[in-house]
């Protein structure tokens, strides 16, 4: 059982969370041609390396938030609040 | 490529032609070329070979490196070497390297829990699996090794109305296929395994089963082994502990690949590894939508035999049969999230055993003696990926999930029908990389997701 | 536990107990009465099964897994693969290992008829024909006669029994926080505790055997002296939890240990997860046995064994003996027999290249023939030719053991994760000061560990030359559980089975109940022996957890399977309501007849408790936005007091959920939610929210059960409901269709009525604070008594849902039904500019070509066919199938919602389906999806 630090709550045994999967972009619904927004839907890295993902605090805060962690080792190095959160932040004034 | 034998398939850009030795090639043959030493397995030679004290010959042999072959598989398990067998069995095509960065079946090909079965639900997934039972059933004598395959008959519980639905659903289907599979109720599940609770006063009732006769578990090392015996006897290379560490492309097409022990040249090379799937592709560039997860597995002491048919249960998440030594082997769904670790986990054990409770109470004394895990490369329908690349030369066995075991040698037969020909034969047309691209998913997520 | 005192008194029927021992764990005032196979036996308290009947004389308990040969003990330990008996309901029980208790019936296992005369014994006379993996090569042909030989093998399982009826017994779990987690209780692992303890931590220790002390228990009197100290300490010391019958079998990523415990008052067994921050391995080491031929005869034994049964039990184990010794273990085996009177016919010395070469017998042994080819006569042998680690915790931390050839044994590698430290005899040897020094530094670096400041220095321990010894000039058995022999090894080598790994899975070396424990390190010597490598170049098998094995029990616990029920259950239940399984929810199935229960809403008015439809309370002046994202229709527009139908489509535009959405006020909504996909959507738009549009002000809160639902529903709803209600005005004009309102119902002020109508008749969903559901619901039934009010359950509403052509998501659609398929092409608006799945709506829309949902009724109106039933074209194409489908009562016949393919679409159309009996029957499409008012004249009357 591995522990998932939330950057809310702390750490805690990763059966409190759900992992979303890798953190992707969406692409824009109204230009996407057919390939690019099946290569979002299906198409994953995989890596067998450090990947950047998207957990779920189900049982605890109810947040997402991004997860870097080792596919091989499962070590967690960071975790932090969703990629467009920070950016909203970055943007105020 | 009119000389050749045609398959019945369609015709498959980016399969370069390869000569085939004239005229062995018999597809439904398994006979043509001749063993160079090949040990005839009997209760006879078993006597022979114990009055006279002498050794069998090796299983399959070791050889150096040729510089060149003319298909190269990755991947010295089921999938791989049933490639290899059927490329020299059926089509005469033997100067075949099988390559593995460990030892022959030493991936999910041993550690699956060896059940196989073709209950699924869409007519393609049926046809397909129903191919593979029917290959297994004649295996044995085919290798002329016995990989015990025990039909004893394979149950799918359904707790609630919605997967009674379902398992009728399947029971249909198999029905038009042709597939021994039926709907039975809880009088007829006790009768067949008499250590179920099928009370109404459980958590999870049983409503019904899937009953699936033909379903059953099999030795899978035997099955391995048995794939690279017959391979290595019609002159096919295996080669352990040698890693692919690159793929050379030139072009758009695939000259070879880089190995830890030096370069081999080849016009085709088939990606047939589980849990590595994707970093072989992407050797050469070719995204496979494919999540890696372990799956686990467990086994139990043994106690004397008293569960004679294989039993699932898709709600609770398990599944469980017992070998004729006694022990339980169990699996579960694979793990919550994506990882290449096999190191496995008190929480999959924990569950299981819960689950395993509620079904069959009574054998809470039995103990876990010990647990293992398998990489299972998840695809977004539960369902391969068999075929072509946009690599020419480039070919895909890959994308196993929980299912690949119980395929192996249905898709090894298709894979060397499609290399010797030049033709992606009909019953692995569905299967295609393309389909993500092109939104033509294959309908298995409902069967597949747990229902091993 | 009863117990016979008889003070002093040794026990007649032992003739091979000895008189009271210094370091003797047995309480000779308390003798135990038990069966063994049938008979009558005794031991004492303190004693294990093993050495309570060894006591009396037993030298065999057991028969080997394939040639069926008589088996003694050989390390007196746990582990120990030749004493694991059934007692009572409990299979393979290590009765080695396992404290006598009063009145139990123990009996050995795999024996046929009896322990002493097995016939199965037959197969040793064949043995040459069944060497590992025979049934490779035979039963090949004819195949179908595979299933008869396969059960013949069968026959031949090993192991226990369990019966279908046997008790589940009562099993535990426990969660443990500590700061260090120290496996193992010998001189290493407390002085670790010790250590740890007195920098502050909390530790957790945790011993196998049933006290602590590790082989100093069994040793000299100065190791007696010196263990009895540290368990003072160990008792004294502020911070240590101590649990002995207990072991640590597994560690997992980020330090999540398993310790199973065995000595849990009323507890069968327990399953402790303890989350440590570091953990200790201080197992020991398991003595090894050594290859040749008859070594598994009883009589047989390690010197460990000997000391154990010498010091702990006062066993003697044999009258006559010959010791083969390569350490001073060894050596000291043989004062511990003289002791206890033991003839000793021969000390063969291994470290001068003295050896045995076969040791001889019938049922047990009665001479050993030595490398110089002399005999002896003995009936007992004891082996002292070397350790292995068990380094099984650090390989499950990442570790790959490293062979020493000095040293004759493998070591820690190294390679474990960093929160993991081993101790004592796992890497080194030393006297007990040097051990004790160990086990300290590793206990203060274990505490220190994370925190800041240097880590405390570890010393080296030093690694003793010992002869490698492995396997004798004879072959012998490798694997007494599995009954491998190093000729088999030999062989299989041969055969092209040239790696650990392939002959493990061969000849099952290692993968019995002591998983390689004894056997390993014989078992690569052997293969090494055979590929002409060192045993380094050979390495190990991957060891897997358990380090021991755990019950189903333990590992299920007291078993938490949810369940969720409404505030009315009790209600449903009273009135004999047929309970219904639904995910996580237990619902009123129906109370007896569906089919009235149907005819009583179409006629009269009813109710249906719904509480387990999702709720979610949506706040924010952004919620219309999220509503349009969510749903493929448009919300923009939603009045305050109005009701809109939606569907969820995920980003592949299959659909994912539906549910009615009302406005309560300018920036509050409700949304419901299907019961089953209440947690799915919930997450659902909080991903929107958090990871795409982090900017909109929305505030999800879920009320699923805050909320009682109820449904009532029929043409005198109104009138029933008119009866109870204070502030709303329920007229058609003032309340219409597909609109909320707030009120007072029943004395209960914050109910929320939705004039929605899933069964088609006139409705009220009705949602009442959750601590008054149960009287609302009584109260509707007490007033509306003279309107003919009655429940009705699942089934009715799923009746008459079908009547009005509604579709259920997950049974009319599927993994794969984008909208379109679904016969929404009224509600998805394509024109919005984003909303989930809208890409590949657009394109199912422009491509066309998908089966569609239909309404369908068989011809013979009296044929239901079942659902999933298949529509056909020729012989087994497939076109179609049945998703849902009933008998109506409302307008007795058959009706079916079903997917068709693209051709079969028009109304009208005859398709052919077959049932599952393979009748074939003809079904006709209809004009639109509902049966019954397709109009909807009575629910918006």
């Amino acid at each position: 059982m591995i522990q998932v630090s939330c950057p809310w709550c702390g750490p805690r045994n990763s059966s409190e969370f759900r992992y979303v999967g890798e953190s992707k972009g969406r692409p824009d619904p109204n230009a996407a041609t057919p390939e690019e927004w099946r290569r979002y839907l299906y198409v994953k890295s995989n890596p067998a390396d450090w990947a950047t993902e998207t957990w779920y605090h189900r049982a605890g805060c109810r947040r997402f938030f991004a997860v870097e962690r080792h596919t091989v080792s499962n070590e967690i190095r960071e975790t932090r609040r969703p990629a467009a959160q920070l950016r909203l932040e970055g943007g105020a004034p | 490529m009119s000389d050749q034998p045609v398959g019945s398939g369609v015709p498959a850009r980016g399969v370069p032609a390869i000569r085939i030795p004239t005229p062995t090639a018999s597809p439904n043959g398994s006979r043509n070329t001749k063993a160079r030493y090949p040990a005839k397995y009997s209760a006879l030679s078993l006597f022979t070979h114990g009055l006279r004290g002498r050794d069998w010959p090796r299983m399959w042999r070791r050889h150096e490196l040729r510089p060149s072959y003319d298909v190269v598989i990755v991947g010295a398990g089921v999938h791989g070497l049933a490639t290899a067998y059927y490329l020299a069995s059926n089509w005469g095509i033997t100067n075949v390297a099988v390559l593995d960065k460990g030892y022959v079946g030493g991936g999910g090909s041993g550690r699956n829990t060896a059940i196989v079965r073709a209950n699924y639900l869409t007519p393609e997934g049926v046809r397909f699996y129903d191919r593979s039972v029917k290959l297994y059933e004649n295996l044995a004598a085919d290798l002329n090794f016995n990989v015990m395959y025990s039909q004893r008959g394979h149950l799918t519980l359904a707790h609630n109305d919605s997967s009674l639905r379902t398992m009728r659903w399947r029971a249909e289907v198999n029905k038009l296929e042709g597939v021994d599979t039926e709907v039975i109720g809880p009088d007829a599940i006790k009768e067949l395994v008499p250590y179920m609770d099928t009370s109404d006063e459980t958590r999870y009732p049983i409503l019904g089963a899937l009953y699936h006769p033909p379903g059953g578990i099999i030795r899978h090392d035997a099955v391995n082994w048995g794939y690279a015996r017959g391979a290595d006897i019609r002159g096919v290379h295996i080669h352990q502990e040698t890693e692919v560490t690159g793929i050379d492309v030139e072009a758009g097409r695939v000259t070879g690949v880089q190995t830890t022990r030096g370069r081999i040249a080849a016009p085709i090379v088939v990606n047939c590894t589980a849990g590595w799937a994707t970093l072989i592709s992407d050797m050469v560039g070719v995204k496979m939508p494919i999540i890696t997860h372990p799956l686990q597995a467990a086994v139990t002491e043994p106690v004397k035999v008293f569960l004679n048919a294989v039993v699932v249960s898709g709600t609770l998440h398990v599944y469980v049969s017992q070998t004729d030594r006694g022990e339980l082997v169990f699996g579960a769904s694979t793990d919550p999230y994506a990882s290449y670790s096999t190191r496995g986990s008190l929480e999959f054990t924990e569950e299981l055993a819960g689950h395993i409770l509620e079904l069959m109470p009574s054998i809470s004394k039995m103990r876990v003696l010990r647990q293992w895990a398998g990489l299972c490369d998840i695809t977004p329908d539960f369902s391969p990926i068999m075929g072509i690349t946009p690599v020419e030369g480039f070919l895909a066995d890959v994308g196993w999930g929980t299912y690949g075991f119980k395929a192996g040698p249905v898709s090894g037969e298709a894979m060397a029908e499609l290399i010797a020909t030049g033709r992606t034969p009909e019953i692995i047309a569905s299967f295609d990389l393309a389909r993500f691209a092109e939104g033509r998913l294959v309908g298995e997520k409902g069967a597949a997701a747990v229902g091993h | 536990m009863s117990a016979t005192r008889v003070a002093g008194a040794q026990a007649t029927s032992a003739p091979m107990r000895l008189a009271a021992q210094p370091g003797e764990v047995i309480d000779r005032s308390r003798r135990l009465a038990f069966t063994w196979n049938g008979r009558p036996a005794e031991g004492f308290a303190g004693d294990t099964i093993a050495s309570a009947l060894a006591a009396s004389g037993v030298r065999v308990f057991s028969r080997s897994f394939k040639y069926h040969k008589p088996r003694g003990l050989l390390s007196a330990t746990y582990h120990d693969p030749n004493c694991t008996l059934q007692v009572g309901d409990d299979p393979n029980v290590r009765a080695a290992h396992r404290r006598l208790s009063a009145g139990i019936a123990v009996t050995s296992e795999n024996t046929w008829p009896s322990l002493s005369f097995d016939v199965r014994s037959a197969n040793r006379l064949v043995s040459r024909f069944l060497g590992a993996g025979f049934y490779y090569k035979t039963f090949i042909k004819p195949q179908r006669l595979w299933p008869a030989y396969e059960k013949v093998l069968a026959r031949f399982a090993p192991g226990g029994i369990v019966e279908p009826d046997s008790p589940h017994g009562h099993f535990d779990k426990r969660y443990v926080h500590v700061e260090v987690c120290v496996a193992g209780g010998g001189p290493a692992g407390m002085t670790a505790a010790l250590a740890a303890a007195a920098a502050g931590a909390r530790v957790l220790l945790v011993e196998e055997e049933p006290e602590l002390g590790g082989h100093l228990r069994y040793g000299t009197d100065a190791d007696r002296a010196a263990a009895a100290e540290l368990r003072a300490a160990v008792a004294a010391a502020e911070g240590i939890e101590v649990m002995t019958d207990a072991v640590v079998t597994g560690r997992y990523d980020d330090n999540w240990v398993a310790v199973v415990q065995r000595d849990v008052p009323g507890v069968f067994e327990r399953l402790c997860k303890v989350r440590a921050r570091t953990l200790v391995v201080a197992p020991g080491l398991i003595e090894r046995p050594y290859v040749f031929e008859g070594n598994d005869l009883p009589g047989v034994m390690l010197s460990s064994a000997v000391a154990r049964l010498v010091n702990l039990y006062a066993v003697k184990p044999g009258q006559r003996a010959v010791v083969l010794s390569a350490n001073p273990e060894g050596d000291a085996a043989v004062d511990d027999l003289r002791r206890a009177g033991v003839e000793i016919a021969r000390v063969l010395d291994a470290r001068t290249g003295a050896n045995v070469v076969r040791a001889e017998g019938g049922r047990v042994l009665r001479r050993v023939e030595l490398g110089d080819g002399s005999k002896l006569d003995c009936d007992l042998l004891v082996t002292a030719v070397g350790w292995t680690a068990p380094t099984s915790l650090l390989n499950f931390a990442g570790d790959r053991p490293v062979y020493d050839p000095d040293a004759a044994r493998f070591f820690p590698g190294g390679q474990h994760a960093a929160n993991v430290f081993p101790a004592g005899g796992l890497c080194g040897d030393g006297s007990l000061d040097e051990i004790v020094a160990h086990g300290r530094a590793v206990g203060a670096a274990a505490a220190a560990a994370g925190a800041a400041g240097t880590r405390p220095p570890i010393p080296t321990l030093a690694r003793r030359p010992h002869p490698a010894l492995f396997r004798s000039t004879t072959h012998g058995t490798v694997d007494w559980s599995e009954d491998v022999s190093s000729k088999d090894l030999l062989a299989a080598a041969k055969e092209g089975y040239d790696s650990i790994e392939l002959v493990k899975r061969f000849t099952t070396v290692t993968m019995g109940p002591s998983q390689g424990k004894l056997e390993s390190v014989n078992a690569v010597a052997v293969m090494s022996e055979a590929l002409h490598q060192t045993i380094a170049e050979t390495g190990t098998t991957v060891w897997r957890p358990p380090y021991v094995p755990i019950t189903l029990g333990a590992l299920a616990g007291r078993g938490f399977e949810n369940t969720r029920v409404s505030p009315m259950h009790g209600w449903h239940v009273a009135r004999g309501a047929r309970p219904l399984v639904a995910g996580d929810w237990i619902r009123p199935d129906h109370y007896g007849d569906p089919a009235a229960e149907v005819n009583n809403v179409r006629t009269n008015v009813g109710l249906i408790d719904v509480t387990p439809l999702g709720k979610l309370d949506l706040r924010g002046p952004d919620v219309a936005k999220l509503l349009g994202l969510v749903y493929v229709n448009k919300w923009a527009k939603l009045a305050v007091g109005a009701v809109r139908y939606g569907v969820m489509c995920g980003e592949d535009g299959v659909v994912l959920d539906d549910g009615v959405t009302g406005r309560l006020g300018d920036d509050h909504y409700l949304m419901s939610t299907t019961s089953s996909g209440a947690a799915t959507v919930w997450e659902w738009v909080e991903n929107w929210l958090q990871t795409e549009h982090p900017e909109w002000q929305v505030h999800v809160t879920p009320v699923t059960t805050a909320y009682a639902s109820m449904n009532i529903a029929g043409p005198k709803s109104r009138e029933l409901l008119g009866r109870l209600i204070v502030g709303v005005d329920l007229s058609a004009e003032a309340f219409p269709y597909m609109h909320v309102r707030q009120g007072r119902v029943a004395g209960v002020n914050g109910c929320f009525l939705w004039r929605i109508g899933f069964t088609g008749e006139l409705s009220y969903e009705l949602h009442v604070p959750a601590a008054y559901g149960l009287h609302v619901w009584e109260a509707c039934f007490t007033a509306g008594a003279d309107l003919g009010v009655a429940p009705f359950g699942v089934e009715a509403q799923r009746i008459m849902r079908l009547e009005k052509g509604h579709f259920i998501v997950g049974q009319d659609t599927d993994g794969l039904t984008q909208a379109f398929g679904a016969d929404l092409d009224w509600l998805v608006k394509l024109d919005k500019d984003d909303f989930a799945g809208k890409p590949e709506l657009v394109w199912q829309q422009a491509a066309g070509g998908y089966q569609r949902l239909v309404g369908l009724q068989p011809v013979d109106p009296h044929i239901v066919p079942a659902e999933a039933s298949q529509l056909v074209e020729g012989a087994k194409t497939i076109v179609g199938r049945i998703t849902s489908s009933r008998m109506s009562p409302t307008l007795g016949r058959a009706i079916c919602l079903g997917f068709v393919a693209p051709h079969l679409t028009v109304p009208g159309t005859l398709v052919t389906c077959q049932l599952p009996d393979r009748r074939r029957i003809p079904v006709r499409v209809t004009e639109h999806l509902a049966h019954f008012d397709p109009d909807g004249e009575r629910l918006r009357g």
